[in-house]
């Protein structure tokens, strides 16, 4: 799979005369990134410039040779997005139906969507859940079915927005096989350091900035240090 | 009570159909006033219900209720009309609640929403999209119980603080909390791909 460059260039974003993000410039290459910070630094907010939920106040952000300003449509369809409550994810009252619902914003049609939900849940192991009521489910299975919601929608990279936080720690294992089983690029903002073991690189965010960029052990060193003074 | 997957005869029928019959059946119900042929189609409507396989553990409650609900109505309808009338009415009310579950217990909500978007396609002269409102249907059944949830949680919070049942005191933090959903579940729309702008024919 040939995974699109995520390049941003000059990032600032404001919220109310205060800058969140300012003047980033970074590209993303690695398959296995992982972004860690404080509460409030501004990683959710950088999380969510990579997909256009998020638009710069000032700079570009760029999916290949797509920007996020022009293109957010397209780019949502190559970058999903996994929230870190996936109650409020799921959109449709049945799980099979709900996986089947970003398929449908794709314009597939219903014997393709029907092929792509059995294939997504059974590679998930979770075809059990399929004609399950959605909130009859539990905090991992909930999870599960997200991940499952973009995974079906096929896209090159998939961004998690603290997704072991509402999780348990036998679902935040099974959650992190998950993660390290994809083929998709995966962009993992998260507090659980220990998912980051095995990641290509780790960017530790700090007041709206990137304080440090490189192997995982060092930044979580790093972001140890910096959390201790 | 959604449909979950099944495999009875009645599922194999298009949805359009059965809804059509289902509407056609409960007009017809409301001409006859004979309660030998009400009787009838009671015992139609039950064994229709009976050959769609559904799962009868998900009936329970619902039936339940119904009953009580149906037995009310015939005791307040027998004070006030004759017993006769009273059970004429339950019979007809029953079997076409039972043809309702029969239909609607067989039939994939996807598929009911199509069908909705279809029925309501005209209303797109007058600028109305369909299949937003039929989105706005779904997830109002969808995040019914997860309402609930959060009610029960933050009762359970006030509880804990001593405030016992002031209604205000649930109701502000419920309100905030459910814009909050709402905020997230518009972001997750976004993120999914979901556009607002009405869609071809051909992709529904």
């Amino acid at each position: 799979m040939k995974l699109p460059q995520i390049r941003l260039e000059n990032v600032t974003v404001r919220y109310d005369d205060r800058d969140v993000l300012t003047n980033l410039t970074l590209s993303l290459d690695e398959q296995r990134i992982g972004i860690i910070g404080a509460n409030g630094a501004g990683k959710s907010t950088l999380s969510r410039l990579l997909n256009g939920l998020v638009l710069p106040t000032s700079g570009t952000v760029r999916v290949g040779e797509l920007t996020t300003a022009k293109h957010s449509k397209q780019i949502r369809r190559d970058v999903g997005f996994v929230f870190q409550n996936p109650a409020n994810q799921i959109i449709m009252p049945l799980v099979a139906e709900d996986i089947a619902f970003g398929l449908k914003n794709l314009g597939l049609g219903k014997q393709e969507r029907q092929f792509r939900v059995a294939e997504t849940l059974s590679q998930l192991n979770i075809m059990h859940l399929a004609e399950r009521e959605s909130h009859t489910l539990s905090g991992g299975e909930q999870q599960m079915v997200a991940l499952a919601a973009v995974i079906a929608m096929q896209p090159r990279t998939i961004v998690f927005d603290e997704p072991t936080t509402m999780l348990d720690l036998k679902n935040r294992l099974a959650f992190q096989r998950e993660i390290a089983r994809l083929d998709q690029r995966a962009i993992v903002v998260t507090h659980d350091l220990e998912i980051l073991e095995d990641f290509d690189r780790v960017l530790v965010v700090t007041d709206g900035g990137i304080r440090f960029d490189g192997a995982p052990d060092q930044a979580i060193a790093h972001y140890r240090q910096w959390s201790h003074a | 009570m959604i449909a979950a997957k099944n495999t009875s005869w009645l599922a194999g029928i298009p949805a359009g159909w059965k809804f059509g019959t289902l509407l056609a059946v409960s007009i017809s119900l409301y001409l006859i006033s004979s309660w030998q042929v009400l009787l009838a189609l009671l015992i139609l409507s039950a064994a229709t219900l009976a050959s769609a396989r559904v799962d009868f553990k998900q009936l329970r409650m619902p039936l339940l209720t119904l009953v009580v609900i149906l037995g009310v109505v015939l005791i307040l309808l027998g004070v006030q009309t004759g017993w006769l009338n009273a059970a004429i009415s339950v019979l007809r009310l029953l079997a076409m609640c039972l043809f309702a579950y029969s239909v609607s217990l067989t039939t994939s909500f996807d598929a009911m929403l199509e069908l909705f978007q279809n029925v309501a396609s005209p209303l797109r002269v007058l600028g109305a999209n369909p299949a937003q409102i039929a989105l706005a249907l779904s997830m109002a059944i969808r995040f019914i119980p997860e309402l609930k949830r959060v009610y029960l949680e933050v009762r359970e919070a006030q509880h804990a603080r001593g405030l016992g049942n002031n209604p205000l005191a649930v109701s502000v933090p419920l309100v905030i909390r459910s814009l909050k959903i709402a905020d997230e579940t518009a972001e997750a729309l976004d993120a999914r791909g979901y556009d607002s702008a009405p869609a071809p024919r051909n992709q529904r």
